[in-house]
């Protein structure tokens, strides 16, 4: 791993030498209590305190909606919409985001490589930022404080200095071509690297054992606990639109006026609502608010890749509109809580 | 060439189309491009979507056996937009496919056993895939028992091979029992009066009674309405078959059909899985094993 030195004071310029790769987004402050990633012109208008922004940046590689094809029924053909050479520098995002992007890059890379994805990742440069928990973080309980691969830099908050991972060849070049903003590390800085991981991983509140967790969550099937929540739970979906890993979509066919020409559009679903379990002939197989709020709770707890499907992140608790705590129900299921 | 590897469906004609009953046609297709049709290979059990431009995709089940495949055929009930949009096409018109998706039964692994197909309704459409399978491959597949559960005869579907294997099915070594729940549907009881042994009112599940005690190495599978699964797995344990001797396919929601868009959840922390990839083909272990799969 190759690690150097941004000094605070460099920050400006690093920010100004980022901007050469693509439109800068970054976590600004939207409200007094929310953030969100947007594009920003300059370094004052972003802000790297931040615990967690309410949509993940998700968001700019499966946008909410966008258009898998075009088509026209008269010449009979569906068309890929062009590639897309914007590039990104994403920037300021948190391990726990770093970790969901890798599962997405998984699906969306991988399994069935989509184009978009793979677009928007080849012309992204990833640069995460280290954090401070806060009451409703539990990262370190899922295994995903810390981002060991999926990003270009990371850059870790040692004081008056950043120490920089590298984490790809891109991120290298990066430091490379502007290395008179880096220094070598000196054993001070690792110290503090050391001091800083100590303070960060000791500041958690929260936790929820994930040891044998599945079971745990297959055991109450049948728990009463679902339907309590059920009973609090609005359907709302908020849940699934703020989750990191959350990837469940929808398509639908719109056509246009003239009858003849269209699109056929990707747009984030939810499994909370209604119809995610529908079938044609009227069949659901998750007809009630209960079987849905349960199965949630289940493909969050369960593993992919060896990893819980949650990355800790709080955001479904946070923004829950009915104040239904995640980590409580997993709790429960795990008979910590009554 | 396959389009297995991108979401762009593929474009394919009707060639033909027969009314099953008041809402189920069958379908006949032709892909346009002759390369893609020669390397379009699939098992019984598998499943395309089928889509209309301007309204939409559906899963669908392949209802045949892979042969020729310069044309496929598809059981289309007319329940939903996107099906009730291929119901009002004609001859000619443009339809578009992708896939074939899914694992499908596993044909080989039925080598040298024998076969009980229980169907139910619409159900049918994957087993009847499977059926002309074993019996295109004859010499592969020991004794072959059908199991049909209908409401009434205008509700059969593929009346020309039920009515067949009903009636001739022995001499291929396949016999076919059919159920009915109407008890004043005259057709069905004039099969009665045809062949008593073969026939009998009620839902599916009472012709485990009287048809022939299946071998010990008879492999099950199921195509249904999943209310028909836990009744016929029942029956099923009663008669001595284990967990890895039933198979069924299930149905669910499906947008993708690659397991991406999430929606053919099934399963718990333990046991998630997604039907249209990991499907939609399942033995009754991995039901026993994975909550809310029947």
């Amino acid at each position: 791993m190759l690690i150097n030195i941004l000094e605070k004071e460099n920050l400006v310029e690093f920010f100004e030498a980022m901007q050469s790769y693509g439109e800068v987004v970054a976590p600004v402050r939207a409200t007094d209590n929310a953030h969100r990633f947007q594009p920003v012109k300059g370094i004052d208008e972003l802000d790297l305190d931040y615990t967690r922004t309410m949509i993940p940046p998700k968001k700019y590689f499966i946008q909410p909606k966008e258009t898998l094809f075009t088509f026209n029924k008269e010449k009979e053909k569906y068309l890929e919409p062009p590639s897309i050479d914007k590039s990104m520098v994403l920037l300021g995002v948190h391990a726990c985001d770093i970790n969901a992007m890798n599962l997405l890059a998984r699906v969306f890379m991988e399994e069935l490589p989509d184009k978009y994805y793979l677009e928007r990742r080849k012309n992204s440069v990833i640069v995460g930022v280290s954090c401070t928990p806060d009451e409703k973080c539990f990262c370190k309980s899922t295994g995903t404080d810390y981002a060991q691969e999926g990003f270009e830099l990371f850059l870790h908050d040692i004081g008056d200095k950043y120490l920089v991972r590298v984490g790809s060849l891109k991120g290298h070049n990066i430091v490379k071509d502007h290395s008179e903003l880096f220094a070598a590390p000196e054993k001070g800085d690792l110290d503090a690297f050391k001091e800083a991981e100590k303070t960060r991983l000791s500041s958690f509140t929260i936790e929820i054992e994930m040891s044998g967790l599945q079971d745990h969550l297959d055991m109450s099937y049948d728990d009463p606990l679902w339907a309590e929540y059920a009973e609090k739970c609005l359907g709302c979906g908020s849940c699934n639109l703020v989750c990191p890993r959350c990837r469940c979509y929808d398509v639908q066919d719109y056509i246009n006026l003239d009858m003849n020409t269209g699109e056929r559009v990707r747009m984030w679903y939810s499994c909370m609502l209604k119809d995610h379990g529908l079938v044609a002939g009227g069949h659901n197989f998750r007809p009630t608010s209960m079987e849905r709020l349960r199965n949630r709770i289940n493909c969050k707890g369960s593993l992919r890749e060896e990893m819980p499907n949650c990355v800790g992140c709080g955001r479904c608790t946070v923004f829950c509109p009915a104040d239904i705590d995640f980590v409580e129900i997993l709790q429960k299921v795990r008979g910590d809580i009554k | 060439m396959s389009n297995k590897s991108t979401l762009k469906p593929v474009k394919a004609r009707i060639t033909d189309i027969r009314k099953m009953t008041e809402i189920e046609n069958l379908v006949t297709i032709k892909f346009q491009n002759p390369e893609y049709a020669e390397n379009f290979n699939y098992t019984p059990g598998q499943f395309v979507k089928l889509g209309v431009m301007g309204v939409g995709e559906a899963p669908i089940s392949l209802c045949t056996a892979q042969s020729d495949n310069s044309e496929l055929e598809f059981c289309i009930r007319n329940a939903g937009r996107v099906t009730n949009a291929i119901h009002s096409q004609k001859v000619g018109d443009v339809i578009w496919v992708r896939g074939p998706y899914g694992n499908g039964f596993p044909m080989d692994e039925f080598y040298g056993k024998d076969l009980l197909l229980v169907a139910g309704g619409l159900g049918i459409a994957p087993i009847r895939g499977v059926l002309q399978y074993a019996t295109q491959n004859r010499e592969k597949y020991g004794e072959i028992i059908v199991l049909y559960g209908i409401r009434s005869y205008d509700l059969m579907l593929f009346k020309d091979d039920v009515l067949h294997y009903f009636r001739e099915g022995d001499a291929e070594g396949v016999k076919l029992y059919l159920s009915y729940e109407d008890q004043e549907d005259l057709v069905l009881n004039g099969l009665v009066s045809e062949r008593d042994d073969r026939i009998t009112n009620g839902l599916v599940t009472k012709l485990f009674a009287i048809m022939d005690e299946p071998a010990d190495n008879t492999v099950a599978i199921l195509g249904g309405p999943p209310i028909m699964y836990k009744f016929t797995v029942m029956e099923l344990e009663k008669m001595g078959f284990t967990p890895e001797q039933v198979y069924m396919t299930l149905e669910r929601r499906m947008k993708c059909g690659v397991g991406q868009c999430g929606q053919c959840i099934v399963g718990t922390g333990k046991s998630i899985k997604y039907v249209c990839k990991d499907g939609p083909v399942f033995t009754l272990w991995d039901a026993m094993n994975t909550k809310g799969m029947i």
